[in-house]
């Protein structure tokens, strides 16, 4: 057993949390906009060098494990940090640095009185770039714990701060999607608790590594299938899928877009991560319950691509084109292909996130609609941003050659390589709405970018947002054209998830536990 | 005990759900503490409800578990913190409606706030949701 090496992981495991809280908690004490902008941005780099130093450890193979306070494994909170937690958290740093970026810049030409859609200089006052910090150090903190209950806590602080980020402002769709979103969620906390409590009453832990290995002693146990059934529940709900998902495509709209993308990009995506962890570490049996998330992911993907091609605003598509990427990402890790699943993972955050971004843009330039013969032909103002929505749009879709298309092959490669009539209907399903989602993308094609140039006045962008934008578009190129090492990164950590033996006898060292 | 509590869990969740199921707001942030209760009071059973001494080392065992306690408290200060935010919400949403009713909420375009937020004749709206009022103004 490397106990040394566990020493010597030390506590840079706890950064990525602690740096947005102090940054969070330093953002409300400063008075002027320019300040919080520079030490939000700060904040959000550090985190990021913290979660790649993290990332880089945990690519190599090994498991980093801090017992915080120095409690040992079943008994203190316990953060570890494998290749899926690396993965994560290199994601949301770079997300996370990008929103700070796009959101401070977005300030520069926010109008003194009304509302833009994307950030007012009143919304910032009262704590979004804090809030934002809060986010992120909630998303982090899910990333890294390995106690069940702490998830609990993680998953809080992550909606508090997104409630918050929600609500500011106070205005009438954002009472009532907030309204919805906070019930919703309320709800499944409720679940989560009551599992977690059932969880502690029948395995007499919570740290999930120990729960796993306490898994044979109580094999064939029916409650062990209800705390699976529970826990499932609240995570597809937080990801959204078919049918606990109906809150999310109205609801992700009313955020400011300054923060919009963050949301898409990343936190449906903690929902995800959850089921993975569920599925790989503490469940790997339950073939009927996985067979049941394959049909409900099916149905996800079938709803998401059809809702958006029924939208006629930017927001509102991208929040369905999520619901269909979340689809994708279900499909994959409940019919075991890991592999293609974090590729796809690391491909939908980019993707969601460059077009929230894009959206973004387009709201100022001319409101959240497209196609309603008002305002069109923006390509020849704004070439660039044309040629990013071209190849973020083909990478939605999923068409080469882009990552989209690696991914989606991959993926339906392995539905089709198990057989089974269920997955190729599933891999049916895909495939078709990938052409769904071309449809729905090429919506926007038409009545934003394209067209007779008949718009009198263009605002002029603010450079930051444009260069994020780019930036992001930049990365999804980066990750088709790297897609071969990715992918294999993708194998080694889907090995790692396979053989969950290996986090178990890091977090618990055998003949340690009581 | 073993017995009584489980049933008063059983209660409080199925009172709750009913609550939630309801359409006046106020009901169903009660109905939502209630299922919280009884979320907490199934980790209180989870633990052992048996009577035992409190784990103190002066007195004797056997000792009552306290971690579900411990856990019942961070569920139980998170609840009250959201749901204070459910009731400023709602008392928000009655502000801007009039209304308490959740469906005549979702329903219902408000004359009053994007009035009072959206009133610059130099900038017409560009908020997603008033985008669907017929636009007076013409593109930007």
């Amino acid at each position: 057993m490397p106990r040394d090496r566990c020493e010597e992981a030390v506590n840079v495991l706890t950064l990525p949390v602690l740096l947005p809280l102090f940054g969070g908690t330093l953002l409300l004490l400063i008075k002027r906009p320019q300040g919080r902008a520079g030490v939000g941005t700060a904040a959000a780099l550090l985190t990021l060098l913290a979660s790649c130093w993290i990332a880089v450890r945990s690519f190599s193979g090994t498991v980093l494990v801090t017992q915080l306070g120095g409690w040992p494994a079943p008994y203190g909170i316990t953060l570890v940090a494998d290749g899926l937690t690396g993965v994560m958290l290199l994601l949301s740093g770079v997300t996370g640095l990008m929103t700070v970026i796009y959101a401070a810049s977005s300030l520069q030409h926010a109008p003194r009185r009304g509302g833009t859609p994307v950030l007012s200089r009143a919304r910032e006052r009262l704590g979004t770039p804090a809030l934002l910090q809060f986010l992120l150090m909630g998303v982090n903190m899910s990333f890294l714990t390995g106690d069940l209950f702490n998830l609990f806590v993680s998953f809080e602080v992550m909606l508090v701060a997104s409630y918050g980020l929600l609500l500011i402002g106070g205005e009438l769709p954002q009472l009532r999607e907030g309204f919805k979103y906070v019930v919703v969620n309320l709800v499944a906390s409720a679940i989560f608790v009551a599992a977690a409590g059932l969880a502690y009453g029948l395995f007499g832990t919570l740290n999930m590594a120990d729960i796993a290995a306490r898994l044979q002693d109580v094999s064939g146990d029916p409650r062990v299938t209800l705390i699976v059934l529970l826990l499932a529940l609240v995570f597809a709900t937080k990801a959204a899928v078919f049918p606990f998902g109906f809150w999310l495509p109205y609801s992700y709209p009313v955020v400011p877009g300054a923060v919009g993308a963050f949301f898409g990009a990343v936190l449906t995506k903690v929902g995800v991560y959850a089921l993975l962890r569920l599925f790989t570490l503490l469940t790997p049996g339950e073939t009927a319950l996985k067979n049941g998330l394959l049909i409900l992911a099916t149905l996800t993907i079938l709803i998401g691509a059809l809702g958006a091609v029924s939208q006629r605003r930017w927001r509102h598509l991208l929040a369905f084109a999520n619901v269909a990427s979340v689809g994708y990402l279900v499909l994959g890790l409940s019919s075991g292909a890991l592999a293609p699943t974090l590729y796809y993972l690391i491909h939908s955050v980019l993707v969601i996130f460059t077009l929230f971004s894009l959206a973004g843009l387009a709201e100022l330039v001319a409101g959240g609609r497209f196609g309603d013969g008002h305002s069109e032909g923006h390509l020849g103002a704004y070439p660039l941003l044309g040629a990013v929505y071209f190849v973020s749009a083909l990478a939605l879709a999923g068409l080469p050659p882009t990552s989209g298309f690696i991914g989606k092959f991959a993926l339906v490669q392995v539905l089709l390589g198990s057989g089974g009539l269920l997955r190729v209907f599933a891999s049916v399903v895909a495939v078709a709405s990938g052409l769904l989602l071309l449809y729905a993308a090429m919506g926007i094609w038409r009545g934003f970018f394209w067209g007779a140039d008949d718009a009198v006045h263009r605002p002029p962008l603010p450079k930051g947002m444009l260069r994020v934008t780019g930036a992001a578009g930049g990365l999804l190129v980066m990750l088709a054209i790297a897609s071969g090492p990715v992918y294999a990164l993708a194998e080694r950590v889907a090995v790692q998830l396979e053989r969950p033996a290996d986090y178990i006898s890091h977090v618990v060292p055998e003949g340690d536990a009581p | 005990m073993e017995v009584l509590l489980p049933l008063l869990a059983a209660v409080l969740v199925a009172t709750g759900v009913f609550l939630v199921l309801t359409r006046a707001m106020i009901r169903l942030i009660i109905g939502l503490s209630l299922i919280a209760y009884g979320a907490n009071l199934s980790i209180l059973l989870a633990g052992g409800a048996a009577l035992r001494t409190p784990p103190l080392l002066n007195l004797d065992g056997p000792y009552v578990d306290p971690l579900p306690q411990a856990l019942i408290l961070t569920a139980i200060v998170i609840g009250f913190g959201t749901t204070s935010l459910l009731l400023v919400l709602a008392v928000r949403a009655f502000g801007a409606t009039g209304t308490d009713h959740v469906q005549e909420l979702l329903e219902k375009p408000d004359p009053v706030l994007r009035q009072r937020i959206y009133a610059d004749p130099e900038r017409p709206s560009v908020s997603p949701e008033t985008q669907d009022a017929p636009r007076a103004q013409g593109p930007l």
